[in-house]
């Protein structure tokens, strides 16, 4: 199977003969502090897409034969979810699907100050949580999270039509947030199992 | 045919963060090989969570002065580093001090009430041998500056013996990667959204440390979840800190140490042949070792 990455607005690449310049001073060895100067690169955006439905239906339930069943909640289910699980239920449409096998493969979404998560829950046939795949990853620093317009650029992203990853800032030290707003997410999504598909 | 024609790139949220996988190789399950990576940094997890009633780490801090409990071999042997770093580097480096990040909100309460001697500190940890530790003075530890380190590395082990050719691991900043060789940046500290290109990295780990997304949510935003052994407090800082070197479970360590003791730092850097680089507002500082790259060699 192949992955795609992809970046939105890629930065102004620095050029590379400035790059090297300024790389010069960090591959001589010290055996004191010396400085340098910093040269920084731009973005707004950092996005990664890891899976489409399709793909992590079959990374968590390989083989498996999955029947859509999505629901809608009612006002009386929604609230429900939020008693008993003390996270908030911003979608009352349900994208779940069943497996024949047992279990369920249910796609929920997060957003944090700075991040829009699409991931992945699989549960067994009993309810617990057999594993959890991020599907999606984009990470901003404007106001381009909480904007609907913004996110929905990504709707129907696959690997079919990958945009350019830039090489140059694939690999970033330092880079993710805390999984506290999935770790939330989840408990919203075994409510909702508990409440509206059990 | 493209010699990487079998790229497999996966996430899950695992250690508190977000951990990814990138598998690269001809010929091999790149599929299979990342799920066993997976598995590997979950028994991390597992053993070294301060969460989890039944790790070791909730073990040993459940335990009382002088009762002896047997561990997993992984957890003894990130202890012994641990001990090592913490006698190297003069107490800076202390795992015993939980009992001020649970005083400030930044780790829960744990629910055994065992009562903690406020000047434990990482000495009060006896390792016994066999996978044995106890308790001189009762003191509450936390792995949280080194295990994911550790983690990384036991997934990139995982995907070496795998057959692997090529592959990265990412936690949430804890990176390492081996085979080709990688572009890195950091983010620029007081700027999330800029990053800072450092070059390239080959088989070799990076752990940064800083200010911007950890700060705390109590009634003192400005400060992290960083523990100053000799005042006893959390610190706050606006700087960078990476540090790189062979393996991530020393590079994620030594971060602390860079923070906390810049001067004492080019004799550890030097020791473990690990580079340094802290970047603050205007211009970053680098120590120790050379292990970046300027272009990409294999």
């Amino acid at each position: 199977m192949q992955c795609c990455s992809f970046l939105l607005y890629p930065p102004r690449a620095l050029g590379r003969h400035k790059a090297n310049l300024l790389l010069s001073g960090l591959n001589v060895k010290h055996h004191q502090w010396i400085w340098l100067p910093v040269a920084a690169i731009s973005t707004s955006v950092y996005a990664t897409t890891y899976f489409s439905a399709e793909q992590a239906q079959q990374v968590i339930f390989p083989g498996g034969k999955l029947t859509p069943a999505t629901a809608t909640l009612t006002d009386e289910q929604a609230e429900r979810i939020e008693k008993q699980s003390g996270v908030n239920v911003r979608h009352k449409d349900i994208q779940a699907w069943k497996v024949a096998e047992g279990g369920w493969f249910i796609v929920d979404e997060v957003v944090g100050k700075h991040e829009f998560i699409t991931y992945a829950v699989g549960l067994n046939a009993d309810g617990s949580i057999k594993q959890i795949e991020i599907m999606d990853y984009r990470e901003s620093y404007g106001y381009q999270v909480r904007d609907a317009e913004w996110r929905q650029q990504f709707v129907g992203k696959t690997v079919a039509d990958p945009l350019k990853l830039n090489q140059d800032i694939r690999n970033i030290s330092g880079a993710t947030l805390s999984s506290k707003h999935i770790a939330d997410g989840v408990k919203r999504v075994l409510a909702t199992y508990a409440i509206a598909l059990k | 045919m493209p010699s990487h024609s079998n790229k497999r790139r996966q996430a899950r949220p695992l250690l508190g963060t977000i951990v990814e996988i990138t598998a690269m190789g001809t010929g091999i399950d790149t599929v299979k090989a990342t799920h066993a990576a997976f598995g590997a940094v979950e028994c991390v997890q597992r053993l070294m969570s301060f969460h989890g009633p039944e790790s070791d780490i909730s073990r040993i801090n459940a335990a009382a002065a002088y009762d002896e409990i047997t561990i997993d071999i992984q957890t003894y042997q990130v202890l012994q580093f641990a001990i090592e770093l913490g006698a190297l580097s003069d107490g800076v480096f202390d795992i015993a001090t939980a009992d001020i990040l649970v005083r400030h909100g930044f780790l829960p309460s744990p629910q055994h009430t065992v009562k903690i001697n406020a000047n434990a500190t990482y000495r009060d940890l006896e390792l016994l041998g066999e996978q044995r530790v106890r308790w001189r003075r009762k003191g509450c530890i936390d792995l949280g500056g080194i295990a994911k380190g550790y983690a990384v590395d036991r997934a990139i082990a995982v995907l070496r013996s795998s057959g692997v050719h090529s592959g990265v691991v990412n936690a949430g900043g804890d990176w390492r990667c081996f085979g080709d060789a990688q572009p890195i940046s950091v983010r620029h500290p007081t700027a999330p959204a800029s990053l800072i290109p450092l070059g390239w990295l080959s088989d070799a780990a990076i752990a940064t440390s800083s200010g911007y997304f950890s700060a705390g949510s109590g009634n003192d935003d400005s400060i992290n979840p960083l523990v100053d052994p000799q005042r006893q407090v959390c610190t706050t800082w606006n700087e960078s800190v990476s540090v790189l070197a062979q393996t991530c479970m020393t590079a994620d360590a030594l971060t602390k140490i860079v923070r906390l003791a810049p001067e004492a730092a080019p004799e550890l850097l030097a020791r473990f042949e690990a580079q340094a680089v802290v970047i603050d507002g205007q211009a970053m500082r680098c120590c120790g070792a050379s292990l970046l790259q300027q272009e990409a060699r294999a």
